[in-house]
């Protein structure tokens, strides 16, 4: 992820950056690493003509000539207006705080969900995000998160889904 | 006439008690969450996908039915009584609705909408029983190239016509069709694009992705912009349903709105926005009464709605004949029909017409429970509205991590989570749809296949691919599709 992102939509000011080069070079990039894993895979098969790298190829590609297509379009000023959805204004500014709050929550699963369980790592997720849209009463939230996490796990335990032991480390 | 007995045997299954149940349950999470702000129908049908653990597969999709249904009335209920639209199928409902309820007509306006999404839904569902065995008669002649073509067009007119720009819906489009590439190729069993990671041999599973760019992208950018809402629900107590001058106005609006609903939902990128518009358009244009347009008119709000449900049975069309999504609510049924190992299209129809038919039948079964859930108990819907914001999304992403961790138990899909979660965040910000990354991944596996096999029959002479009349047609279309707005603004330009 480019550096200088969460800066540039901040700067935009609720709209988004007037010239976000960045995302026609991610676009591009993420073709370039297509064409590099095509580039060991077989292109054609005997029998077939096609090969499991055809298909590959063909996307990284499309992805590489629609990146450039992008930069071209920001190059002559596309307007990229931020989507509007039933709780937020794509008209206002971002609140990058926010963000960085329910981001740490989506990457507590990472950190913890092995080793800690569901019903722990719910906890703090859920905790997070709260405090990401503004709740302050992190106690109560801590003590929902956790019941909630709790109710779950044995929801979808006796569901027949596999989702790991109550709390792993402690060996429950 | 072997349609009616099919379509008994059907409600057969879809009468048994269990299957009811489901049905219910369908139904009354439908209405749910599609008052609820943040989570739509592809999301919670995601979610549940863990349950075709347990679930035999005719009440799992009977429940996904009513999900589908149900999130189109729930919808309807916030766009007459708060002015919030949950899905873009319901915004001209708000526009007359809330105009309505706020001129104390709610309780019309949200009859209407019921009433209207009954018949519509129940219209729709008769044209879906007439028309989906006719159709899936007609795949049966199917070749590999031509269903190579109709997924270049799906392609296509998904690109163009969702999102604000055609270059964006197609980097969209692409980007699911690379991370579908991911994992073992069916066909020669070679590992793709997973760059020595083990955990990616199995492939990207569209309930990650789904769950990642809906969920996961969708709390990022609301907490990023949240803006508390402070619309007051308008109460309808003591409000009568409908006048006779309601029902004399609404039942022509109603069957206009099924009839434009229901084939345009069935067309690839179709989808509920564009009936919808169609229908109210078409209501302006067409009432006696247009100086209450803007106002708070009866029949801006049943003809759309009505449209809007009849769409939502057009999506099971090309699901079921062809194995074709429309829709990201489709790409997550087709995702479901995989889990179950089966395969929609012309051959679910002989070989599973148990289910086929169950779902069909239940689809009426499921309307008149809606219609009885939504009307009299509509007070108590809207009071789950009272759950806090801050609780609301901290929920959502709980249940969203543990649908992702229940899909294999791999931390590669949690990692994978953030990353396509992040990327779920900087679409919205930049206005990419996202709808076509699922189709591309969920479509992309099968064209390449179809593509494949059609070239192995042809000794890999590309020709093979235009070999077939339906194949030129469909290819035909796709271009046009593709071309046809740079062809107006040229005409544009001239005129």
């Amino acid at each position: 992820m480019p550096s200088n992102w969460p800066q540039s939509d901040t700067a935009g000011g609720g709209a988004a950056a007037p010239r976000p080069w960045w995302l026609g070079g991610l676009v591009i990039a993420l073709g370039c690493v297509c064409l590099y894993g095509a580039f060991s895979l077989p292109q054609a098969a005997r029998y077939a003509g096609v090969g499991p790298g055809l298909f590959v190829t063909l996307v990284g590609s499309g992805l590489v000539l629609l990146g450039l297509l992008l930069l071209m379009q920001i190059a002559h000023g596309e307007k990229f207006v931020p989507q509007d959805t039933e709780d937020a204004s794509g008209s206002d500014k971002a609140d990058m705080t926010a963000f960085l709050t329910a981001l740490a929550a989506a990457i507590v699963p990472v950190l913890t969900i092995e080793a800690l369980g569901v019903p722990f790592t719910a906890m703090l997720s859920f905790t997070l995000v709260a405090r990401a849209f503004g709740s302050r009463k992190t106690v109560i939230d801590v003590i929902t998160g956790a019941i909630l996490g709790s109710l779950a796990w044995l929801l979808f335990t006796q569901l027949g889904l596999q989702i790991g032991s109550f709390l792993p480390l402690a060996g429950i | 006439m072997e349609t009616f007995s099919l379509l008994l045997q059907g409600f057969e299954v879809a009468l048994q008690p269990i299957n009811l149940f489901w049905a219910l349950v369908g139904s009354v999470l439908g209405t749910a969450i599609g008052i609820l702000p943040g989570i739509g129908p592809a999301l919670t049908i995601a979610l549940l996908l863990p349950v075709t653990i347990s679930v035999a597969p005719t009440s799992a999709f009977i429940m996904f039915a009513g999900v589908l249904y149900g999130a189109m009335y729930g919808g309807s209920t916030t766009s007459i009584l708060i002015n919030t639209p949950g899905e873009a199928g319901s915004m001209m409902t708000a526009l007359e609705g809330n105009k309505m309820a706020r001129a104390g007509r709610g309780a019309s306006a949200l009859a209407t909408a019921a009433i209207g999404s009954f018949v519509a839904g129940t219209i729709a569902t008769l044209a879906l029983t007439f028309a989906a065995p006719a159709i899936a008669e007609i795949a049966f002649y199917f070749r590999p190239a031509d269903y190579f073509a109709l997924t270049v067009l799906a392609f296509t007119s998904m690109a163009v016509v969702m999102g604000a720009s055609r270059v964006r819906g197609f980097i969209s489009l692409f980007l699911g069709l690379a991370l579908g590439l991911i994992g073992i190729d069916q066909m020669t069993g070679q590992a793709r694009l997973t760059f020595g990671v083990p955990g990616l041999f199995d492939g990207m599973e569209l309930a990650v992705v789904l769950v990642s760019l809906f969920a996961v992208g969708e709390i990022l950018y609301v907490a990023s912009r949240y803006r508390k809402n402070s619309s007051e629900i308008i109460p309808i107590r003591g409000q009568i349903w409908m006048s006779r001058e309601d029902w004399k106005r609404s039942w022509k609006p109603w069957l206009r709105g099924a009839s434009l609903g229901f084939p345009i939902g069935a067309l690839p990128g179709g989808g509920s926005e564009i009936p919808t518009m169609l229908s109210y358009t078409l209501e302006r244009k067409l009432t006696k009464h247009p100086e209450e347009f803007g106002k708070g008119a009866i029949e801006g709000v049943a003809g759309p709605e009505a449209a809007n449900n009849a769409a939502a049975a057009g999506i099971l069309i090309p699901l079921l004949t062809l194995g074709l999504p429309t829709s990201a609510t489709a790409a997550v049924l087709l995702a479901a029909f995989q889990n179950y190992g089966l395969q929609p299209g012309p051959f679910l129809f002989s070989s599973n017409p148990q289910l086929v038919w169950g779902l069909i039948a239940s689809l009426y079964v499921g309307n008149a429970m809606l219609l009885v859930l939504n009307l009299p108990l509509v007070g108590i819907w809207v009071r789950l509205l009272s759950i806090p914001a801050p609780q609301l999304y901290g929920g959502i992403l709980v249940f969203a991590t543990i649908g992702i961790w229940g899909v294999a138990n791999s931390l590669v899909d949690v990692i994978a989570m953030v990353i396509i979660g992040v990327a779920g965040y900087v679409m919205r910000v930049y206005d990419f749809p996202i709808a076509p990354v699922l189709i591309g991944l969920i479509l992309g596996p099968m064209a390449e296949q179809q593509l494949r096999t059609a070239l192995a029959a042809g000794q890999g002479n590309p020709i093979m691919l235009v070999s077939t009349p339906l194949s030129v047609i469909f290819l035909a279309i796709a271009a046009l599709f593709l071309l046809a707005p740079l062809l107006l603004r040229r005409l544009r330009a001239n005129a």
